[in-house]
């Protein structure tokens, strides 16, 4: 078996257990999910949705529950039907309000804040230390922006960045080796899925320390965000 | 030339002495400009001011040579010199041109040249080239620029080479006759030392282009470490088997069967939809259907074909061909007997100290029997617990490394926790069933992975591979 091999066997798996995982399904709207949309739509237009628009409908609940339970769902659907919705309604409504803003930066900044939608409930060992490595990674990627411009500073952020990432592999890898899961490749297709952006956040720093440009830099950090709430959302959703 | 000689032959008296010393001065000016017309150009390259920035490429693929003096290297200096302070380094230095480790007055005999490139600063004299000394970038500790009335000197803290001992925070040089014991009872406290490396450039401007030029070199070699370092905890994290892949028997009481409650059509997860059409019940209390069993040895498959995947790209960007055969030839040893011991020893000195990260990525394809020497290896080379490799600020690489060591101790607390709801014992779960036909799999596939890593030796001659 040479390597093209591997790829192409690798390829035809996914038809199976793991392509049955990616068609839609029924959505249960009171439980809201993103398994669909974390391959069908860009990451930073879903990243508008539950980034920017979910916390603004927590705080609108405080006034009118029923109200922003309904524009939750709605905005949600929306998204589902036509990806990229959210995110066009964000910038147009930013740029009505002459807000002349970078917003892969701004998403990036927000990164850090808690989803409570992909938070693990469960309290076995294992997946309360998945939440806090997840949230520790969106942490430090959330401070790129600011550390970015200091080459020292921006060098121990990125090693704080790869401590992070090591240690929510190793989590993990340790929460597989410990349960059973009767839908593992989906899970291990999640992590393999993380480890891919994680590479391409890697390729983005290197040629930003090529051309100094940092919307790369940027993009690829929400990107890799997005997977780190993915793998969360797909052990709650499993177990 | 012609004009001296002119002038020396003007009519009149012309003291001997004159005529003698006059001679010998010329002969050392003919001499240097014969010197300068002889020397060879250096390599080097304009810099864009005003900060001297140079193209990365030539610090890491080239170099750059400028024009120095040098005048000594001062060793056993205790280590908390510090750089920035010009009073202690000129009080070194004063005191080392007092006791001749320095030379005095500069003159044309220490010229030398300064080749500077991402990989070390190499000291080499300006006539006949002969070596001086090379400083590998990771072994500077800081650089200075002093001026100092007509002077301008740049001091380079180095790391004293190894060999060098801890002197007595008393005495700047060891003494040779005494062992450190006898230091350490004599009370003396031993402190680090460091050896300082003394050029003296023409000028200000000099000085600061050599000290930007340097400062651009560290910023280059610390930026790849950093880089590398992140590259090495991802694939790190990433080849670390999700399952035990080892030819052995997991301890089944660390395994919990998750027993998901089936709720029907109204489930949000996706999954449960397609294996419940495949199968009538969630429950894993039985033995394994075939079609599960069939699943996990594709999984394994899939999973070894990744692992084997990986492995190889990053073989092929970080092994120059004749390494990649090397690392062929130590695999087919050890698959046909030569002990791990062995094996261990000749990958490390195959990959050295910047490579010996990538013997992680070997564990998967490790045999059981052997997992424990290769593990124990692993920690005392450095690899394992991230020791030589760098770590963040707070330390968490080697955290991480030593709490995901131990994952069997929390896994019975957790089968405890799980077991009440269900009551179903996880002994019997499908995953102990197909052990047997995993350990056969496993064989064939170290067979394979083992194959292949050859095949890719073979296929490398000829080929360019970036170390």
């Amino acid at each position: 078996m040479d390597i093209t091999e591997c790829v192409g066997e690798i390829e035809h798996g996914e038809g199976g257990i793991g392509g049955q995982a990616r068609t839609r399904r029924s959505r249960n709207w009171s439980t809201v999910t993103m398994g669909d949309l974390r391959r069908e739509v860009s990451t930073t237009s879903v990243m508008a949705l539950y980034t920017v628009m979910y916390p603004v409908f927590d705080q609108l609940e405080k006034v009118n529950l029923s109200a922003a339970q309904t524009l939750r769902a709605a905005f949600v659907k929306a998204e589902e039907e036509n990806p990229g919705v959210t995110e066009g309604f964000v910038l147009k409504l930013l740029e009505k309000k002459n807000q002349k803003i970078n917003y892969n930066e701004c998403l990036l900044r927000m990164a850090a804040a808690d989803v409570k939608e992909f938070r693990i409930e469960r309290q076995e060992p294992g997946f309360q230390e998945l939440n806090e490595r997840a949230h520790a990674l969106k942490h430090i990627l959330s401070t790129i922006p600011d550390e970015i411009n200091d080459r020292v500073g921006f060098l121990q952020t990125i090693k704080d960045i790869a401590s992070a990432i090591k240690e929510l592999l190793d989590i993990v890898n340790t929460i597989f080796r410990r349960y059973q899961y009767q839908y593992r490749h989906a899970l291990e297709q999640q992590k393999k899925d993380f480890v891919k952006y994680s590479k391409s956040f890697s390729d983005a720093l290197k040629t930003f320390f090529k051309d100094g440009k940092v919307l790369n830099v940027f993009v690829s950090a929400n990107r890799l965000t997005h997977q780190t709430n993915m793998i969360l959302e797909a052990f709650k959703t499993a177990t | 030339m012609e004009e001296d000689v002119k002038k020396v032959k003007k009519p009149g008296i012309v003291s001997p002495f004159k005529r003698v010393f006059l001679k010998g001065e010329k002969g050392r000016d003919k001499k240097a400009q014969e010197k300068s017309a002889e020397r060879r150009a250096l390599h080097t390259v304009s810099l864009s001011q005003p900060d001297h920035r140079i193209d990365p490429d030539i610090l890491l693929n080239d170099y750059i040579e400028k024009e120095v003096k040098y005048l000594g290297q001062l060793t056993s200096v205790p280590g908390y010199l510090n750089p920035s302070s010009r009073t202690e380094v000129l009080q070194f230095i004063d005191n080392a041109r007092k006791s001749h480790q320095l030379a005095g007055q500069l003159t044309s005999e220490q010229d030398a040249v300064v080749s500077l490139s991402a990989y070390n600063v190499k000291l080499v004299w300006r006539d006949g080239e002969d070596i001086i000394l090379r400083v590998p970038i990771h072994d500077i500790a800081a650089v200075s620029y002093i001026r100092d009335d007509s002077l301008h000197l740049v001091v380079i803290k180095t790391a004293q080479e190894s060999g060098g001992s801890p002197c007595p925070s008393s005495c700047p040089e060891l003494n040779k006759s005494q062992t450190l014991s006898s230091l350490s009872e004599s009370g003396a406290v031993l402190v680090e030392v460091c050896c300082l490396l003394v050029l003296a450039v023409d000028n200000k401007a000099a000085a600061e282009e050599l000290c930007l030029l340097l400062s651009q070199v560290f910023q280059i070699v610390y930026t790849e470490s950093t880089i590398d370092f992140l590259d090495r905890a991802i694939f790190d994290g990433a080849t670390t088997p999700t399952r035990h892949l080892s030819l052995y028997s997991d301890d089944s009481s660390s395994k919990v069967d998750m027993k998901e409650s089936f709720e029907g059509e109204t489930s949000p997860f996706p999954f449960r939809a397609s294996m419940e059409a495949d199968s009538s019940s969630p429950s894993a209390s039985g033995p394994a259907s075939p079609q599960a069993k069939a699943a996990s040895e594709g999984e394994l498959s899939t999973t070894a074909a990744e692992l084997l995947q990986d492995y190889m790209t990053t073989l092929r960007t970080k092994l120059s061909s004749q390494e990649i055969q090397q690392f062929a030839a130590l695999l087919h040893e050890y698959r046909n007997g030569s002990s791990i011991h062995e094996f261990c020893i000749n990958l490390r000195q195959l990959y050295g100290d910047s490579r010996k990260f990538l013997l992680l990525g070997l564990r998967p394809f490790i045999p059981e029997k052997d997992n424990q020497h290769f593990e124990n290896f692993l920690e005392t080379i450095g690899v394992k617990d991230g020791r030589g490799i760098i770590t963040d600020s707070f330390g968490r690489y080697r955290r991480a490394a030593s709490s995901a060591s131990d994952p069997t101790a929390n896994g019975s607390s957790a089968a405890a926790g799980v077991e009440g709801g269900d009551g179903a014992a996880s002994d019997e779960g499908p995953e102990e069933v197909g052990e047997a036909s995993e350990g056969d799999e496993w064989d064939r596939m170290i067979s394979d992975i083992s194959n292949d890593i050859e095949a890719l030796g073979c296929s490398m001659d000829g080929e360019g591979a970036t170390p």
